[in-house]
């Protein structure tokens, strides 16, 4: 049996967990919150976006 | 590598990514309670001017980050030991989430993180959203180890690595329009 390390990510699973992702929804989040004046939501999406910029590898 | 595939201690790798989550978490609003307490320095400055400069800020961080203009940063240019991780691994994670939700115990390599501690500064918001964005900022971390866990590939890094640029500049675009759209209505 091949190690868990050694399969190829099944499609869905690689499409769910495609980097660029969450930007796409915080980024849609941000801007939204921040058209509807939605203040301390569009701050916190855009603390989240901050924090996803430092995406390194842990 | 906390949430590689190849995961060996003898502790589940999902509560590791739970209390490192959490670490990230209380990082963050820690950082972003000092960053209240210090917004009211700022608070005497006329609005437009404070809106001024949170743009000005953002727009620099967008042409920093497109390498168009060298702005040095300060940052605490140093790795958490990894010592932190070998003796209790849960509390270990603890530490690590924690320290690396601070944003000032290790490196900072985006722009976007000074723009929105400086917008934090300039803007003097209520105590309840100066400390939920950084409250998002540690979620913002945390995503990171969650999608990376999700993945259970090593694959996952490569990608990260070849998305990274276009994601830093996209997310400091995002984040000037962002607070453009709110401050400027």
């Amino acid at each position: 049996m091949r190690a868990a390390e050694a399969r190829p990510a099944g499609r869905l699973r690689r499409g769910l967990t495609e980097p660029l992702l969450p930007f796409a929804a915080l980024a849609v989040l941000a801007v939204a919150a921040a058209a509807a004046d939605q203040v301390v939501l569009c701050w916190a999406s855009v603390g989240a976006l901050a924090g996803y910029s430092l995406s390194g590898s842990v | 590598m906390l949430f590689s595939p190849g995961w060996r201690a003898p502790v589940r790798q999902d509560q590791v990514l739970a209390v490192f989550s959490l670490g990230l978490l209380l990082g963050g609003s820690l950082s972003a309670t000092v960053l209240w307490l210090l917004s009211g320095l700022a608070a005497p400055l006329p609005e437009a001017v404070r809106t001024g400069a949170i743009l000005a800020v953002g727009v620099l961080g967008v042409l920093r980050e497109a390498g168009w203009v060298r702005v040095p940063m300060p940052q605490n240019a140093r790795q958490i030991p990894q010592e932190v991780l070998r003796s209790r691994v849960r509390r270990g994670a603890l530490q690590f989430g924690f320290e690396l939700g601070t944003g000032v115990r290790t490196f900072v390599s985006a722009s976007a993180p000074y723009v929105v501690a400086l917008g934090l500064l300039l803007a003097h918001q209520s105590a309840a959203t100066t400390i939920l964005t950084g409250t998002g900022f540690g979620v913002g971390r945390a995503v990171t180890g969650t999608i990376r866990y999700a993945s259970r590939h090593d694959e996952w890094d490569d990608r990260r690595v070849t998305r990274m640029p276009l994601l830093t500049n996209a997310i400091g675009v995002t984040v000037l329009v962002s607070l453009a759209l709110l401050l400027l209505r």
